[in-house]
């Protein structure tokens, strides 16, 4: 039987508004689940999709393309490539599988919103095949990372870490939960396709993509390559809506949103990525540093969207740009320091080629962020490795729920930004996440970072080994160590190794 | 007395740790319990030698040191308050 072209029949498919006969507007689309702008459905019904395309394309698209990424990782099953693998870059995959895996699963949600709430029938017709996209997308990173459980336990986190009380977990939930799960389907769509797949998916999905391959992970890269084709589709839901935004009053709100979700992301996923880019993966592997990644994906590509639209950089732009280059490695010096945490092993990886490295793409890191791997290498090389872990806790950033750091050595900008909000103390790592809290207090004040459960009996007793059960470390696997038990430290002492590298230590 | 958590904030180093302290130390005391989960782990001390005072944080540095006999309850320090532990001139 002939069938019809696509363009011959799409928009009259899709287009499924009606005028309610038995209920009101509003109780078919509260305005606080669907659009609290107020903006006519006619305005909605102009919501052209940027890309079109029918079930059943997408069903024989999307076959192919999984059937391609299965077909790959059963190759390298068969060559036993993770049971030879670089310790590090197996827990740069733990660290992903455990953060992103169930993440697709409420993208699915925030898709089933918008598939449900917005009054534009294009936008429901492409938030349904994004909810696909989601769907698929959990089960393909569940799938892959269970093979390796019987390898490593700590690749059981990829289905556990969204449901522990893990720090780096709840971190990750806290700014999705902001992001995508608890907002109108318009503000959803803009701080989620905009704000989040079309300003940042790029750097995890593509940036390791690239690391993935030189590592000789086909599987991996191939997956995320996959995925993030499918990321770069449905992200396109956001455009259209911040058009109609913009065209009807709304660019306030619509710069706010992208504002907010930019940077709560952006805190997420500088060390989810920032951090296997410049420190785990091998010298000689890597494709470009982190830095050098966020400038062309999201300095260039990303601002420019942004002006296209006719909105502007987010506010903190110049503060964004500083955090490129520092927030990561704060944290990849205290997720190694505090490593029984973690439910990946990280590795330290800072012998002097390293360094050197990192001095030539982020000039000043040896007076700075290496002064506090100085104290730990000297630790581990004078025989008391154990004093290179950390005692104590550091302070948590009651928005972004992340170690409050910064630089440290005689630049020191390590402080928190402190707030007091109905006589309670709230502590920021930076004026960003301490403006996103006063723009609505009442949806972050009753929420306890990991350092308020300690005191106020959540945790109990207040001792490190009940801190570390409650997270689920040596629970739901063992917790974190040295990915190559220290056996970088050993650069230090070939000769010409230049053991200290900061001015005046 | 009682115990009480601050947020230390050591001159140069990267983080901001939670600090114990009952009320009835002295702002010496408050120092010592600054500086022994950071110094020798992963930070040094900021100048060896030189005395290390207290002051509430503010946004410019600068404001007057608590007195070093000071106790905590006397300084009125709350749950979480931020304090800096830096090098003095004195």
């Amino acid at each position: 039987m002939p069938l019809l072209e696509r363009s011959a029949w799409y928009d009259i498919a899709r287009d499924t508004n009606w005028t309610p006969k038995y209920v009101e507007v509003d109780e078919l689309f509260p305005p606080d689940q669907s659009d609290p702008y107020g903006i006519p459905v006619a305005e909605w019904e102009t919501f052209d999709e940027p890309y079109k395309v029918s079930y059943r394309e997408y069903v024989s698209v999307q076959r192919e393309k999984d059937a391609g990424a299965y077909s790959v990782k059963a190759a390298l099953a068969r060559s036993s490539y993770y049971e030879d693998a670089d310790p590090a870059y197996l827990s740069m995959l733990k660290l992903h599988y455990g953060a992103i895996a169930l993440s697709e699963y409420a993208a699915c949600q925030s898709d089933a919103r918008m598939t449900r709430f917005s009054k534009a029938p294009g936008m429901r017709n492409m938030a349904t095949f994004g909810m696909l996209d989601e769907l698929r997308h959990g089960q393909i990173q569940l799938y892959f990372p269970h093979q390796l459980v019987s390898l490593d336990r700590q690749f059981d986190w990829a289905h556990q870490a969204h449901h522990s009380k893990n720090w780096a977990a709840i971190a990750g939930r806290h700014a999705l939960d902001d992001v995508m799960m608890t907002r109108d389907a318009v503000t959803t769509s803009v701080m989620l396709n905009f704000a989040f797949e079309t300003g940042l998916t790029n750097i995890q999905m593509i940036g390791l993509s690239a690391d993935a391959a030189n590592m000789g992970d086909f599987t991996f890269s191939n997956l995320i390559t996959s995925i993030q084709s499918d990321e770069a589709r449905h992200a396109q839901i956001g455009t259209p809506v911040l058009e109609i935004m913009v065209r009807n009053g709304r660019k306030a709100e619509a710069q706010q949103a992208v504002d907010i979700a930019f940077w709560r992301i952006h805190r997420i996923f500088a060390i989810l990525t920032g951090i296997p880019m410049d420190y785990w993966i091998p010298l000689e592997k890597r494709d470009r540093s982190f830095k050098e990644y966020m400038t062309e994906f999201v300095g260039e590509q990303f601002e420019r969207q942004l002006l296209d639209l006719g909105l502007e950089r987010p506010w903190y732009w110049d503060i964004f740009l500083e955090d490129v280059e520092t927030h990561h490695h704060c944290q990849a010096a205290a997720t190694w320091a505090w490593r029984n945490t973690l439910w990946w092993n990280p590795t330290g990886n800072v012998g002097p080629r390293e360094r050197a490295w990192l001095e030539e793409k982020y000039p000043g890191w040896n007076d700075t962020f290496g002064m506090y791997w100085d104290v730990m290498i000297e630790n581990i090389r004078a025989g008391h490795p154990e004093k290179s872990e950390a005692v104590g806790m550091p302070a948590m950033c009651n928005m972004c729920q992340i170690p409050i750091s910064n630089k440290g050595g005689t630049v020191w900008q390590a402080r928190a930004y402190q707030l007091e909000y109905e006589g309670r103390l709230y502590s920021f790592c930076s004026t960003v996440c301490k403006w996103i809290f006063e723009l609505e207090p009442s949806r972050y004040k009753t929420f306890n970072t990991i350092a308020d459960r300690m005191y106020n009996g959540e945790i109990s007793p207040n001792t490190p080994e009940s801190i570390l059960q409650y997270m689920g470390s040596g629970v739901i696997s063992q917790g974190g160590r040295d990915a190559h038990d220290l056996a970088w430290v050993r650069a230090y002492d070939e000769p010409g190794a230049t053991p200290r590298l900061v001015a005046g230590s | 007395m009682s115990s009480l958590a601050v947020i230390g904030r050591l001159e140069k180093d990267a983080h901001t740790r939670i600090i114990d302290v009952d009320t009835d130390f002295t702002m010496d005391q408050v120092v010592e319990a600054c500086l022994a989960p950071a110094v020798g782990y992963q930070a040094r001390h900021p100048k060896p030698g030189a005395m290390l005072r207290v002051r509430p944080t503010t946004d410019t540095d600068d404001a007057d040191p608590f007195p070093r006999s000071m106790t905590v309850a006397e300084a009125r320090l709350r749950h979480f308050q931020q304090i800096d532990i830096y090098v003095s001139d004195d």
